[in-house]
C-alpha cells in the first residue's frame, strides 16, 4: 500500500508531468485562462491517460514486448490514444448530448497533447505491474490537472494585476509558468524510492 | 440534424451567474428555434474560417463541429449566419466534467483496488476495472439525465458577436 502512495505522491508532485517533464505545455497555456475551463480539460485529460494506459499497459506486455516489437511503439501508442479519444468521445455523446455539447470541446484537444504519450513511454520504462501503471497514469494526470488549476488561478489574478506593457500577455505567463516550476522544484526532496 | 435536447427556456440573467462564454454561428431556423454550432477552438485563430472552408469530410474539424449543434430558443431574431456569444454556468461545467469524467474514473479505481487485493492478479484486475468503467458510465448516464432534466447543462444565448470577437476556449 506504502508503495502505491509513493508512486503517486512521486508521479503528481516531485515528477510533474507539466514543470518537471515539461510536457502538456500548450494545453498548460492554452486552456488555463479560467479555473472552470481548465478543471474541465483537467478532468478529461486525467480520464483519457489513464484509459489509455490500460490500453497501452495490455499491448506492451502482451503484444509488443513478447514479439520483440518494439519498434512500433509510438506508432500503437499513438493509434490507442486516439482510440481513447474517440472512445470517449462517443461514449460521452450517447450517455449524454448535453454533456457532449458542453464537454466536447476539450476531447480534440487531448488527442495532439503529448503529455498522454509520454505518460505511456515513461511506463514502458518503469516495467511495473498493470495496478502500478494505471495507479501511476493516474496519478501523473492528476498532477496535470493540480498544476492547469493552479496556473489558471495565477492567471486569473494576473488579470486583474497591472503589469507593464512589455510583460503583458503571454511574457507575464512564461515569468509565473516559471516561478511555479521552482516551486515545484522543491518536491524533489522528498524521497519517493 | 442530431437529436439534440432542446436547451432551457428559462432566460438568464448573464450578470447574476458566472458564465463561461464561447462563439456559436447560426446554421438553421426552425420557427421560433435556431440551431446553433459551436465554433472551433484552438489557438490558430482560424475559427471563423472553419465554419466557411467547405472542408466536411469524415473526422475534420467541420464535421466534428456539425455533431455538436444544439438548439436554441429565437428570442433575439437570429438569422442564419450570425455570430453568437452563448454562455454556460461555471458550476455546471464543473458538475458536468465531474459527472463524464471523475464518476467513472473513481469507480474504475474502486474496483480496480478492489480486485488486486482479493486477486492479486493483473488479468482479474483488468477485468474488474473494465467493469467498473462500464458501470461508471451507467451511473453517469442517469445523473447526466437528472442534470439535464433541470436545464443545467443547457448553454445560454447572451449576445451577438462583434466582428473582432474571435474563438476562444470556453
Amino acid at each position: 500500500m506504502q508503495e502505491y502512495i509513493l508512486l503517486m505522491v512521486g508521479a503528481a508532485l516531485v515528477n510533474n508531468v507539466i514543470l518537471a517533464r515539461f510536457l502538456g505545455l500548450c494545453s498548460f497555456m492554452g486552456v488555463t485562462t479560467r479555473i472552470d475551463t481548465a478543471i474541465g480539460m483537467g478532468l478529461a485529460t486525467t480520464f483519457v491517460i489513464t484509459v489509455s494506459s490500460m490500453g497501452n499497459w495490455g499491448v506492451e506486455q502482451y503484444l509488443l514486448e513478447p514479439y520483440h516489437l518494439g519498434y512500433l511503439r509510438t506508432v500503437t501508442f499513438i493509434l490507442i490514444i486516439a482510440g481513447a479519444v474517440q472512445f470517449t468521445e462517443m461514449t460521452v455523446r450517447k450517455v449524454s448530448p448535453p454533456l457532449f455539447q458542453m464537454l466536447g470541446i476539450y476531447l480534440p484537444l487531448i488527442t495532439t497533447n503529448c503529455a498522454v504519450l509520454g505518460v505511456a513511454l515513461i511506463l514502458v520504462e518503469g516495467k511495473m505491474t498493470f495496478i502500478a501503471a494505471t495507479l501511476f497514469a493516474f496519478a501523473s494526470s492528476l498532477g496535470y490537472s493540480l498544476v492547469m488549476v493552479i496556473f489558471a488561478g495565477l492567471r486569473e489574478r494576473l488579470a486583474l494585476a497591472e503589469v507593464p506593457r512589455l510583460f503583458a500577455g503571454p511574457p507575464i505567463g512564461f515569468i509565473v509558468a516559471s516561478l511555479l516550476a521552482l516551486a515545484f522544484l522543491g518536491f524533489s526532496g522528498i524521497s519517493t524510492t | 440534424m442530431p437529436q439534440n435536447t432542446p436547451a432551457s427556456e428559462h432566460p438568464i440573467d448573464p450578470f447574476s451567474a458566472e458564465l463561461v462564454e464561447g462563439l456559436a454561428r447560426v446554421v438553421a431556423v426552425e420557427g421560433n428555434r435556431v440551431w446553433l454550432e459551436p465554433e472551433q477552438t484552438t489557438s490558430c485563430g482560424g475559427c471563423a474560417a472553419s465554419g466557411l472552408c467547405g472542408a466536411k469530410g469524415i473526422g475534420t474539424a467541420a464535421n466534428r463541429l456539425e455533431m455538436r449543434r444544439f438548439q436554441l430558443v429565437n428570442e433575439a431574431q437570429l438569422v442564419v449566419g450570425e455570430r453568437v456569444v452563448i454562455g454556460v454556468d461555471g458550476r455546471a461545467l464543473l458538475k458536468a466534467s465531474g459527472t463524464a469524467y471523475a464518476l467513472p474514473l473513481v469507480i474504475m479505481l474502486i474496483a480496480g483496488a478492489v480486485a488486486q487485493h482479493i486477486a492479486q492478479s493483473d488479468g482479474v484486475t483488468m477485468a474488474a476495472m473494465v467493469t467498473g468503467l462500464a458501470l461508471g458510465l451507467l451511473a453517469t448516464r442517469g445523473i447526466a439525465r437528472w442534470l439535464s432534466t433541470r436545464g443545467q447543462l443547457a448553454p445560454r444565448f447572451l449576445r451577438r458577436a462583434d466582428a473582432e470577437e474571435s474563438c476562444k476556449i470556453s
